[in-house]
């Protein structure tokens, strides 16, 4: 606004570090900042400085318990309610206790805090509810669609072996698959399976997965090509970003249609 | 003291997040020897006061191993990364007070005396980091500054004031204040080099 004279970016890189600059100043800044690995060295540099910065204050300790209750809170958010506090390490307790304490809202807040602080843990511990009814809804949904009258399974096999075994559950309305698969091995670093539907006679890539340690994997929302003939899926083992065609044997393989 | 900074490279502070992103507690553990002293420090200046001071480093950490799979080295050093953090929640958490708990702890603040001394901290022997020698450089190095480059870098960095705030507040052109804080840290990043906490950025 005043003085447009000279000031070049590189002069705000240490006002950036420091955290000087007003929300719009900063944003024109980053764009200048992300094509300029120069001012990102400054601006590294000045962050070094603003971290020293923090020793400026007065010399204060905190209770002896900290470095516990740190430990213990791990990732979760709010502190303040957590009913209580795991007192051995681990973190991911806390977060089930964070959790916890959602559903038993209304008891145990150990400190007092500002309404508008209870009003931001609320705001974020909803969400956290809402992520996860989200996801059992998801997976409801995903059942739902297997289980759906027009979807029609088949399974894929290594050579008619009962093991391992993918189901492909295949909805024709929507083009869409689920496949579920059981014992599979696994694969090699940087290797995943992927899956080929067989179109016309030619393999068309699909997705790349790679199963969990115990051998199962179930992936969702899978598109199936809506025209054509569809009349086979495959499996290979492939890099883990996909090949367009198939480089290695085929590992499992099925029929898409009713034998009848 | 016989170790500065430049003696020991802080041993692997980037390998520390990551492995603190996939949940290793020693990898935590060692990130808040390092650094909770630091981070407990800007907190404590800025909110003035013990508890709330706590409560921002327990909520900094936190928000640390969230994030800590999205950390970039590129962009600066872990402990930039943390002060950063911890900084923004501390000025958030002042922000939410009513102007006059705002006032209470800002005298709080100035009076250090009534604060216990640094005793109860596990040094982390392998970082080579020493909060106290860095301690003492950071004052000498803003005491050698001018008195309105210092009062300007203080209100930007603790206040978590905008330049444009800044020159409100002390009623002085906007341009003044840039040039303020753009020779301040100039001159801090002279004096402070050798005292980084990790050397060569």
């Amino acid at each position: 606004m005043s003085h447009p004279e000279q000031e070049s970016p590189q002069d705000l890189a240490a006002a950036y570090a420091l955290g000087a600059l007003s929300a719009e100043e900063a944003r024109r800044f980053e764009a200048y900042l992300a094509r300029s690995p120069e001012a990102q060295r400054e601006v590294a540099e000045y962050r070094e400085v603003a971290a020293l910065l923090a020793l400026a204050g007065p010399e204060s300790a905190p209770s002896p318990d900290l470095r516990e209750r740190v430990l213990a809170r791990g990732g979760v958010p709010a502190a303040r309610l957590a009913v209580s506090r795991p007192r051995s390490g681990r973190p991911w307790l806390a977060l089930a206790a964070g959790l916890a304490a959602v559903v038993g809202l209304g008891f145990g807040y150990a400190q007092l805090t500002t309404a508008r602080d209870l009003r931001r843990e609320v705001a974020q511990l909803g969400q956290r509810l809402q992520q996860t009814s989200d996801q059992l809804r998801a997976r409801e949904a995903t059942l739902n669609s297997i289980l759906e009258p027009g979807v029609q399974l088949f399974q894929l096999t290594a050579s008619g072996d009962p093991d391992p075994l993918v189901q492909l559950f295949w909805d024709r309305r929507r083009h869409r698959a689920v496949i579920h698969g059981f014992r599979l091995d696994s694969v090699p670093r940087g290797r995943a399976y992927q899956l080929w539907f067989i179109k016309d006679g030619s393999p068309v890539p699909s997705v790349t997965f790679r199963p969990e340690p115990t051998g199962h994997v179930l992936v969702e929302g899978i598109e199936v090509p809506a025209e054509g003939d569809v009349s086979a899926a495959a499996l290979t083992v492939e890099p883990e970003s996909g090949s367009p065609q198939p480089t290695s044997p085929i590992r499992l393989v099925g029929p898409l249609k009713r034998s009848s | 003291m016989s170790s500065t900074a430049s003696g020991s490279v802080p041993a692997a502070d980037t390998e520390l997040v990551g492995r603190a992103a996939g949940g290793d507690e020693r990898a935590m553990a060692a990130l808040y020897d390092r650094y909770g002293q630091v981070l407990y420090a800007v907190a404590y200046r800025i909110v003035g006061q013990r508890a709330d001071a706590e409560e921002v480093v327990l909520d900094a950490f936190a928000q640390a191993w969230r994030e800590a799979a999205r950390f970039e080295a590129s962009r600066g050093s872990v402990a930039g990364w943390l002060t950063t953090i911890a900084r923004s929640r501390a000025l958030d958490l002042v922000r939410a007070r009513s102007r006059r708990e705002r006032i209470t702890a800002t005298a709080a603040a100035e009076r250090p005396d009534t604060s216990p001394a640094m005793g109860g901290w596990p040094l982390d022997p392998s970082s080579g980091v020493d909060i106290a020698e860095r301690r003492r450089q950071v004052q000498l190095a803003l005491e050698a500054l001018s008195p309105p480059q210092r009062r300007a870098i203080e209100l930007a960095y603790f206040e978590g004031l905008s330049q444009s705030e800044i020159a409100e507040r002390l009623q002085e052109p906007l341009g003044t204040i840039k040039t303020r804080v753009r020779l301040g840290m100039q001159k801090l990043r002279e004096s402070l080099r050798p005292f980084y906490f990790e050397p060569g950025r």
